[in-house]
């Protein structure tokens, strides 16, 4: 009587276990083929960040250093420099002259997305960031920023003097 | 005392003197009562209503900024009424403010911030489009973002009541009034940046600090400024090795929050383009860049050679260097180079005073005596414009305890607007000449000046007690004469007796002249004195932190080695330049005009330039000689200092742990043969400080929007 029960179960068991095989077997497959197919990301994705600019074309950054001061890596380097009638970076009265991120160090919790009042820094999709160089892996502003929107024209830039930095 | 009056306050006992003001007797029991427009020290205002309490038997609530205490007052900050009325306040002050907070300079230690976090409400209720004025600016050093002010007037009243310039008022009404400037588009004033430091919002900026940093970033070192002798003390913010601002907000310091434009901006000689970063050698008849160790050796072999050869040495000493360089300098030139000839610009006859107080005690007056003693007789100084704080301290003076103010000058003073008695004596220097404010011109003899006090002689009988500060038109005799004059009033009298620079008190406690050794004891040994020395054919010559050249004498010396921060007249004459660092990048030492000693810390680091004490200590070094001299460190040194100079026995914890101890110079004879022809006073004004002044973009600007009006 027993024996029979065990070997019912352990039938309806692989019926169970194949049942899953096949459906499987028919349903699309989700493998990802990366490196030789671009990786594909849930839209909320913490990758390298992007520092964004307005419709203007503008820098959306005007160097608060609340994502420095909300960083719990410590990895964000930024300097200030104000807007001039001849420099003129950002939307508001004070643009980041240097803005670093060290990957080095970045947990990419995004508190500093979370801290940006003018949404000026984000998570990008970037991931590949590994390096056999540490030193590569500071990233300055320019490596980050998004590019200049089609259509927009961010007003003339004739900076005072380009050999000062 | 009198009686203490008793109240309760949020259910405490409360004793305060009677009229003492509710929101400071809330203080004492560690209840806060939020404020904007009271600030201690200033008159009252009751403009922000943020201080709103409630009275039992008050049928309103009343401002705690006005109301004295009264015997049995029940007094609470607490209940819902309360709370509701400084939620109306912050909503009314947040309707036209703009949300500026990332980008404003005041974001992160904004008064206006903290109030709104800890009292406000959580959202705004105000939908309509805020009043949008562009901003303004006011002179080369102060901004006004009018829809960020929350019209507390302490800006006004530190202007008019502290400063006591008046250059700031309100015009129109409303929600459109605005802090504007009383003469027209631009200030007239002393550039003193106090009102952009007391602004509790960011409505106030300063031109030099504007969108550099924010407040956390920056690193706080607090040290002395190095401009004049008064020893303010300024608390540096830097970044990367780099002074952003000065401020003194925490009231540490004999100076309390007062700092003048050279305090509080003029630091950026450090960064002038002229700065020496590398040593310079004459190759051919031109100075040209060496390594460190090729220029002391240089010096080295050249001070060995000329002692080798019996020949002779002059040294001149610095206004600006730390006590601790100038002892070492003095032991150096005395013991090493075995010469007296040893001297420094002398700027005011301390020596006269110190030997004509001799035998008396707690005859030196301090900074601090300015604000406490009851009566103070100004003569000659322009005392606003050449000595800031000292005039401030006088001010307050007058203003918290109605203090009698003598002014004795030349030409109108500021303290004329509030002295008992103003004489005027000798020639005036012409007041509408904006450069008077880098050198006020007025002068009289010392004669006038004495019969001037004669004059007020009864008047000044009748005070209980006196301070008496002079310039530099009393030397020698004269000093004597007038130091008799206030011995015969009968009445306690103290002295202070006005010289220029950060540490011209100190060069002449630590020896810096021919006749004295440290701590004014006779040196013996007749020596050259500072014209003498550029005058005569001595072998070397050594000049640290001093510009005698200026006048383009002609050098006789063999060599001339100098020590300096910038390319000066003498440095070009120089064979060897050794570039220095400033007194904000190095530590050690300095005696203020007072004769209180206070510490200097480094700040920050500017590449190629080292502390004069190290490059003596080099060269010492270099010589084979650094044994006998002890070690070039400023703690070190200062220790020696303590030990064997009278009067610098000051307790090492007070001024290792920021603080100021008067020194007490000598008491008794100074045993030389005054020499009054010696001693001249530079007379900088508030836009000029020797030669640091010549390096400060700030003070140029100022100057300059001065003198193109
Ligand atoms: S990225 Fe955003 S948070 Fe960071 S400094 Fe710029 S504006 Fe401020
Ligand atoms: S004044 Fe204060 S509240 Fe207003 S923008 Fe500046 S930091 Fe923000
Ligand atoms: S800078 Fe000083 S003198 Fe000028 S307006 Fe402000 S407080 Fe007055
Ligand atoms: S400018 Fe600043 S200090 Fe002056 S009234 Fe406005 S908020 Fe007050
Ligand atoms: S009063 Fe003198 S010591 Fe004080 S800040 Fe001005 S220059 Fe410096
Ligand atoms: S602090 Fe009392 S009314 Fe402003």
């Amino acid at each position: 009587m027993a024996n029979k029960i065990d070997i019912l179960g352990s039938a309806a068991a692989i019926a169970k276990g194949m049942g899953v095989t096949f459906k499987e077997m028919l349903s699309p497959t989700v493998t990802e083929y990366y490196p030789d197919e671009p990786a594909k990301f849930e839209e909320r994705f913490r990758g390298v960040h992007v520092l964004q600019r307005d419709l203007n074309g503008m820098e959306k950054c005007v160097a608060c250093f609340l994502c420095a001061a909300a960083c719990p890596a410590n990895c964000i380097y930024i300097e200030a420099a104000e807007n001039t009638e001849q420099v003129r970076i950002s939307g508001g009265e004070r643009y980041a002259k240097v803005y670093n991120i060290d990957y080095n160090r970045c947990i990419f919790c995004g508190y500093c997305v979370e801290a940006c009042p003018t949404d000026a820094i984000t998570h990008g999709h970037g991931f590949e960031a590994a390096s056999y160089n540490t030193s590569t892996l500071i990233k300055r502003k320019e490596d980050m920023l998004a590019p200049i929107p089609p259509g927009a024209h961010p007003p003339v830039v004739t900076p005072a003097s380009p050999a000062a930095h | 005392m009198a009686d203490l009056v008793k109240l309760t306050i949020d259910g405490r006992e409360v004793q305060a003197a009677p009229g003492t003001l509710v929101i400071d007797a809330a203080k004492t029991v560690g209840i806060e009562i939020p404020a904007f427009c009271y600030y201690e020290g200033l008159s009252l205002a009751a403009a922000c209503r943020m201080c709103l309490v409630e009275v039992e038997k008050m049928p309103k609530m009343m401002t705690a900024c006005t109301l004295p205490v009264a015997e049995g007052m029940v007094v609470r900050t607490e209940t819902p009424q309360v709370k509701a009325a400084r939620k109306g306040t912050l909503e009314f002050l947040l309707t036209n403010h703009p949300l500026d907070c990332p980008v404003c300079d005041k974001g992160g230690e904004c008064e206006l911030q903290d109030m709104v976090f800890r009292y406000g409400a959580g959202e705004s209720r105000y939908n309509e489009t805020k009043i949008h004025v562009p901003e303004k600016q006011y002179s080369p050093v102060v901004f006004f973002d009018a829809p960020r002010c929350i019209l507390c007037f302490r800006c006004i009243r530190t202007c008019n009541e502290g400063m006591g310039v008046g250059a700031l008022g309100v015009i129109n009404r409303g929600a459109v009034s605005e802090i504007a400037p009383s003469s027209g588009d631009h200030l007239e004033c002393d550039e003193c940046g106090a009102c952009i430091d007391i602004c509790p919002v960011g409505a106030l900026t300063s031109g030099t600090y504007r969108y550099q940093t924010r407040p956390w970033e920056m690193t706080h070192v607090a040290t002395i400024c190095t401009h004049c002798a008064d020893g303010c003390k300024t608390t540096l913010g830097t970044r990367n090795d780099r002074i952003i601002r000065g401020n003194n907000r925490d009231r540490s310091g004999i100076n309390g929050e007062f700092l003048c434009i050279k305090g509080r901006y003029a630091f950026d000689f450090y960064d002038a383009g002229e700065r020496l970063q590398a040593p310079l050698a004459r190759v051919n008849g031109k100075l040209e860049e060496v390594s460190w160790s090729e220029a002391l050796l240089l010096v080295a072999k050249r001070f060995n050679q000329v002692l080798a050869d019996g020949g002779s040495f002059g040294v001149i000493g610095s206004n600006h260097t730390s006590n601790e360089e100038n002892y070492y300098l003095q032991k150096f030139a005395r013991e090493v180079l075995r010469t007296s000839h040893i001297d420094h610009h002398r700027t005011g006859d301390v020596v006269a005073l110190v030997d004509a107080l001799s035998g008396q005690t707690g005859k030196l007056a301090t900074v601090a005596d300015l604000y406490e003693r009851k009566a103070v007789v100004v003569l000659g100084a322009d005392l606003s414009l050449e000595h800031p704080l000292l005039s401030n301290q006088i001010r307050a003076n007058w203003r918290h305890h109605q203090a009698h103010v003598y002014a004795v000058s030349a030409g109108t003073v500021r303290e004329d607007k509030y002295a008992v008695a103003s004489v005027r004596v000798g020639n005036a220097a012409e007041t509408s000449d904006p450069s008077r404010f880098a050198h006020p011109q007025g002068k009289a003899s010392a004669a006038e000046y004495l019969a001037a006090l004669e004059q007020l002689r009864d008047k000044l009988k009748a005070e209980p007690e006196l301070v008496m500060l002079f310039d530099d038109s009393f030397k020698g005799g004269d000093v004597r004469k007038l130091v008799e004059f206030g011995e015969s009033l009968g009445i306690p009298v103290k002295y202070i007796g006005l010289v220029d620079y950060s540490n011209s008190r100190g060069a002449i406690d630590m020896g810096l002249t021919p006749e004295l050794l440290p701590g004014y004891k006779a040196s013996g040994q007749p020596g050259l004195h500072l014209e003498e020395m550029l005058a005569a054919e001595l072998s070397a010559l050594w000049v640290v932190g001093a510009n005698p050249f200026q006048s383009g004498a002609a050098r006789k010396a063999g060599f001339l080695v100098v020590q300096d921060m910038f390319l000066t007249e003498t440095a070009a004459l120089a064979d060897v330049v050794l570039p220095a660092a400033s007194a904000y990048e190095k530590n050690g030492t300095v005696t203020n005009v007072t004769g209180e000693v206070q510490k200097l810390k480094h700040a920050i680091n500017t590449m190629g330039a080292k502390p004069d004490l190290e490059i003596m200590g080099f060269i010492a070094r270099e010589m084979g000689v650094a044994g006998s001299l002890g070690p070039w460190i400023p703690d070190a040194v200062f220790d020696e200092i303590r030990k064997n100079v009278r009067g610098y026995e000051v307790p090492a914890p007070v001024i290792a742990t920021g603080g100021a101890a008067q020194t007490a110079p000598v008491n008794g004879r100074v045993p030389v043969e005054l020499r009054p022809d010696l001693v001249h006073s530079d007379h900088n004004g508030l836009f000029a400080s020797g030669t640091l002044g010549r390096y400060s973009k700030v003070l140029h600007t100022v100057l300059e929007s001065r003198l193109s009006r």
